[in-house]
């Protein structure tokens, strides 16, 4: 619970950082979604209830924060828990229990994040150029997120052994319980 | 049936949560949801937060726009810089223009005094050796410049031509150690023949212990040598020494003016008048 309340903290840490000082940024309208590599993090090396429980909290979190219509950010980063846990279990990651291939899942779960993102839009407020929007930044997103992931990926392992005073290395999918 | 939703209760959650969000979603698109709970409250309580990071970030773009502004200063004051640099530049060459209109304007005074045929000539090259002191101009033997001409300006005498080529003429300078020109004193008329030297500058050679020359006398062509008209100034006469033998005193001149630096000449016929000086 006290890892599950660490997480979620961190989320709104990085919602706030995503809000604020990500914007100085030399990237144009590109923000880096931590949030997201948070919810990766979750789904290949912390997959629990509580976990999936998280992701929604943070997709809910940023549809307060930055979307119009809530439930937006919610779906996608739900979508992007369970696609990310999915794969995780059942391709790769016992056998590449690597910070690398993290920034590679996040990478592409920045594209399904926002084609999630881009059909929940289009059947519940169609927009003119949404698609050639997406078109056009999804690329770069993914990109930073996938580049600034591995670092992430490290604070997060460390704040947990830190936390669970075991000062155990970093352990690939190894679910723990709620 | 506990057992199957233990093993599956990470996948079943997420789908539970798609759901809920879809449902989300369908309510606030179709505005069903009319207050959301817990929305205010999440952005009540990271406002504080929100608002000191904000700060951060409004201090930051305040730098950077202030810096931004400085470079622009900077580059617009390198750019003035650059301007008043060729302004100067301009001015220089207007004072140049100005003072070789000036020069060229004397030149021209003295030509039409000079009598018999002149010809006006830039110098286009000095000596290139140590041991002479030699100019070349730009006229030769097709504008009539001939061996043995004079070459004067308007501040006095300059030299006389010593070799012609078609286009160019050699002039060698009175301060060389070979030249010789015939010369009085303005004052008691006491004669000589100044020519440089290498060691001693430019003296009067050849003036009799006897003759009533003094410092500061000023001397003139005499136009007896054929080749320079005659009252053109040369230069004045510097502290006198009488040697403890010798038929002559050492009479060193100082010349009215440089005929190195000299930019613009005029080559004279050698069958000339007096001048009026």
């Amino acid at each position: 619970m006290k890892l599950f309340l660490l997480f979620l903290c961190s989320g709104f840490l990085l919602i706030l950082l995503q809000t604020t000082l990500f914007h100085l940024l030399p990237l144009g309208p590109i923000v880096p979604d931590l949030t997201l590599v948070l919810c990766v993090y979750w789904a290949l090396y912390r997959p629990t209830v509580s976990a999936a429980l998280g992701s929604f909290i943070l997709g809910y979190s940023l549809d307060v924060f930055s979307s119009p219509l809530l439930g937006v950010n919610t779906f996608a980063m739900s979508m992007v828990f369970f696609t990310a846990y999915l794969s995780s279990r059942y391709i790769w990651a016992h056998f590449f229990p690597n910070l690398l291939l993290g920034a590679a899942v996040v990478f592409i779960a920045s594209w399904v994040k926002v084609g999630a993102l881009v059909v929940v839009w289009s059947l519940f407020m169609p927009t003119k150029g949404l698609w050639a929007g997406a078109v056009k930044y999804v690329f770069l997103e993914a990109l930073f997120a996938a580049v600034l992931a591995p670092g992430l990926f490290f604070l997060l392992e460390r704040a947990q052994s830190h936390l669970e005073k075991g000062g155990k290395h970093f352990v690939a999918h190894a679910p723990a319980d709620i | 049936m506990i057992a199957f939703i233990r093993q599956h209760q990470i996948w079943m959650t997420s789908v539970f949560c798609l759901l809920v969000s879809l449902y989300i979603l369908s309510a606030a698109s179709t505005g069903r949801l009319q207050a959301d709970p817990f929305g205010p409250l999440l952005l009540s309580s990271m406002r504080p937060l929100q608002r000191g990071l904000q700060s951060i970030v409004v201090t930051v773009r305040g730098i950077k726009d202030r810096y931004r502004a400085l470079n622009q200063v900077r580059m617009e004051n390198q750019s003035l810089k650059g301007r008043i640099m060729e302004v100067e530049a301009r001015i220089e060459e207007l004072l140049e223009a100005e003072a070789t209109s000036s020069r060229l304007r004397e030149l021209l005074d003295l030509k039409d005094r000079v009598p018999g045929r002149s010809v006006t000539a830039a110098v286009i090259g000095n000596s290139a050796s140590t041991w002479f002191r030699s100019l070349t101009i730009n006229k030769g033997d097709k504008d009539g410049v001939r061996s043995g001409m004079a070459v004067i300006s308007s501040m006095g005498i300059v030299g006389q031509i010593v070799a012609v080529a078609s286009r160019s003429a050699k002039v060698l300078l009175i301060t060389d150690h070979s030249s010789g020109v015939d010369v009085i004193s303005q004052r008691s008329r006491a004669r000589g023949i100044v020519s440089g030297s290498l060691d001693n500058g430019t003296v009067m050679r050849y003036v009799k212990r006897g003759e009533d020359i003094e410092e500061g006398d000023r001397l003139i062509t005499s136009g007896l040598d054929g080749i320079f008209p005659k009252g053109l100034l040369v230069g004045t006469v510097g502290k006198v020494r009488k040697e403890i033998y010798g038929h002559f005193l050492h009479v060193p001149v100082t010349l009215a003016f440089n005929p190195s630096r000299i930019e613009e000449v005029i080559v004279a016929s050698a069958s000339v008048d007096s001048l009026d000086h």
